[in-house]
C-alpha cells in the first residue's frame, strides 16, 4: 500500500520528468519547422509555420505529462515479483484535479479554435491593391497545365508576378487530383467538372515546387511542376515571349 | 516464459516479418513489366543553337508508332493479354544524354476531341514545333486528335524535361496495310526533335482520353504499363 509520503515523491517526480519533456518540446517545437518546413514563399506559408508552431508548443505540455506518467509508470511502478500483480488500491475520486484538467483542457481546445478559425479568415494574401490576377489551373493524369486568362498563354510550368495577388481556379479533366504549391502553403484539390478558387500573394522570387496530393494512378508520383516567382518587369517579358496557344 | 524466451520470440517475429516485407517488395518490383529496351539510332554529331551558341552534339533517331490495338509490337503472339487496347509499338526508350533526339511517331489510330486543348499545342521541342506529314506545325486541331506523346515528370536529381506533341487522328481512309499480326491504314508521320539532359530516368504518357473505362476514359491502356505510357531513359 503507498503512503502519502509515496505518493508524494512520485509526483515531484513525474513533475521534474514532466517539466524536462515540456522544455524539450517547446524547444523542438520551435526550432523544427525552421529544419523541415519548406522555405516560405508567400504570406499563407508564414501563417501555417506560424501555426504549426503555436499548435506543437500547446501541445507539448500535454504530450509531456503522459510521456511523463508513462515513463514514470513503467520505471517505478513496473510489477517485479513473480506471477499476476495483485490489485492496486482502489481510487478515490478526485474533484480538484477533475476540474483543474477540465478547465485546462477546455481552455487549450478553444484557443486552438479561435486561432484556427482567425487563420481560415485571413485572406489570403492582400497584394498591392491591384486586382487579383486570375491562373486557369487544370490537372489530368499526369500533367498540370496552366492558362492565364485575358492572354493566349499556356504552360506547364506556372509562372507569377512576386508580391501580386494571385486566384488560381483549379479543376480537373478526370479524377481527382490535389494541386499543391508547396512552398506557398496552397493547397486545394482539383475536381472534375468544378471550378475551386484558392488564392495567394506569393512574396519571395524564385522557383517552387508544385505537386498532385492525391493519388490519381499509374504516375502520380510523376505528377510534378515547378512554378517561377518573377519580379513584375521579368514577369511582363515572358508573358509578351509566349507564343499564342489560342 | 522466461526474459530471453521471450526477447528470442520478439525478435524472430521482427525479423520474420522484416523479411515478408522484403520478399513482397522484390516480387512487386519483379512482376512490373520490363519491355525490350528500345535504343535510339546513332546519326552522328550534329551542331545545334543553345542560348545563342552553338554547339556540337550527338543526334541520334527513334521511330515508334501507335496503334488501335496491341497486335502489333511488344505485347507478343496475338496481342497478349489485352489485344484489343491502343497502344505504343515501344515503351521502354533509351537515348544518350546531352543528345539531339529526332522522332518519328507513326499514327495508325483514329481520335476525337481533346479533353483538355493545351495537349494539341507542341511543347518542348527543337523550334516548338513539330513536322505532320511533311508539314510544319505548332499546333494541330484539338477535335481531332488521335493520342498525343507527353513526356514529363522529373529524374531525381535533375532538371524537369516536358515534350508535348500531339499525334493528329487518322482518318484511315485507305486500303489496310498489314504489318505483324494487325491491319492498319497508312499513317500520319509526325516528326519532332528534342534535346536531352543529364542522365534520369523520364515517363511519357498519351494525354488523349484513349483507355476506355471508368471516368474520364483514361483507365485500361491508360492506366497500365505498357501500353500508352513508358519511360525514357537517359543514359
Amino acid at each position: 500500500m503507498a503512503t502519502n509520503n509515496d505518493n508524494k515523491k512520485a509526483i515531484y517526480s513525474i513533475f521534474w520528468i514532466w517539466l524536462v519533456i515540456t522544455i524539450v518540446g517547446v524547444l523542438i517545437s520551435i526550432k523544427a519547422p525552421a529544419w523541415l518546413m519548406p522555405t516560405s514563399a508567400s504570406s499563407t506559408m508564414h501563417l501555417v509555420i506560424e501555426t504549426i508552431v503555436v499548435f506543437s508548443v500547446a501541445a507539448a505540455p500535454v504530450a509531456a505529462l503522459v510521456y511523463a506518467v508513462a515513463l514514470y509508470a513503467l520505471v517505478k511502478w513496473r510489477w517485479r515479483g513473480e506471477g499476476v500483480p495483485p490489485d492496486g488500491p482502489n481510487l478515490r475520486n478526485n474533484s480538484t484535479l477533475t476540474a483543474v484538467w477540465i478547465v485546462s483542457s477546455t481552455m487549450l481546445t478553444i484557443f486552438l479554435l479561435i486561432w484556427g478559425l482567425a487563420a481560415l479568415a485571413v485572406d489570403e494574401g492582400g497584394g498591392n491593391g491591384k486586382n487579383p490576377m486570375t491562373v486557369d489551373v487544370t490537372g489530368q493524369q499526369w500533367a498540370w497545365s496552366f492558362t492565364y486568362p485575358g492572354t493566349h498563354v499556356a504552360s506547364n510550368e506556372l509562372y507569377l508576378p512576386v508580391n501580386d495577388k494571385i486566384t488560381f481556379n483549379v479543376t480537373s479533366k478526370d479524377v481527382v487530383h490535389g494541386f499543391w504549391i508547396v512552398q506557398m502553403g496552397v493547397k486545394v484539390n482539383a475536381n472534375p467538372g468544378v471550378s475551386t478558387s484558392v488564392s495567394v500573394t506569393p512574396d519571395k522570387i524564385g522557383t517552387y515546387d508544385i505537386r498532385c496530393t492525391e493519388i490519381c494512378g499509374l504516375y502520380h508520383a510523376y505528377m510534378v511542376t515547378r512554378v517561377h516567382v518573377l519580379s513584375d518587369a521579368a514577369f511582363s517579358k515572358w508573358l509578351s515571349s509566349q507564343p499564342s496557344r489560342a | 516464459m522466461s526474459r530471453v524466451r521471450a526477447m528470442v520470440i520478439a525478435l524472430v517475429s521482427i525479423v520474420s516479418g522484416g523479411i515478408v516485407m522484403a520478399l513482397m517488395g522484390f516480387g512487386l518490383a519483379s512482376a512490373a513489366p520490363h519491355q525490350t529496351p528500345q535504343y535510339a539510332k546513332d546519326l552522328g554529331m550534329t551542331t545545334v543553337t543553345v542560348g545563342g551558341k552553338s554547339v556540337s552534339m550527338k543526334h541520334v533517331a527513334l521511330t515508334i508508332g501507335t496503334y488501335p490495338d496491341s497486335m502489333f509490337g511488344v505485347h507478343g503472339a496475338g496481342g497478349g493479354p489485352h489485344p484489343d487496347w491502343v497502344s505504343y509499338s515501344s515503351s521502354n526508350l533509351v537515348v544518350p544524354a546531352h543528345s539531339l533526339v529526332t522522332m518519328t511517331i507513326n499514327q495508325y489510330d483514329s481520335g476525337g476531341p481533346l479533353n483538355n486543348p493545351f495537349f494539341a499545342n507542341v511543347f518542348g521541342t527543337v523550334g516548338g514545333t513539330a513536322t505532320i506529314d511533311g508539314k510544319v506545325v505548332t499546333k494541330v486541331d484539338p477535335s481531332a486528335v488521335g493520342h498525343t506523346f507527353t513526356l514529363r515528370g522529373i529524374p531525381q536529381n535533375t532538371t524537369p524535361l516536358f515534350v508535348s506533341v500531339p499525334l493528329p487522328e487518322n482518318f484511315a481512309t485507305d486500303t489496310p496495310l498489314t504489318i505483324g499480326e494487325g491491319q492498319y491504314s497508312k499513317p500520319v508521320v509526325v516528326t519532332f526533335s528534342f534535346m536531352t539532359g543529364s542522365k534520369g530516368v523520364y515517363n511519357w504518357n498519351c494525354e488523349f482520353p484513349c483507355g476506355g473505362s471508368r471516368i474520364g476514359q483514361f483507365g485500361e491502356a491508360m492506366s497500365t504499363y505498357g501500353y500508352m505510357s513508358g519511360t525514357l531513359t537517359v543514359k
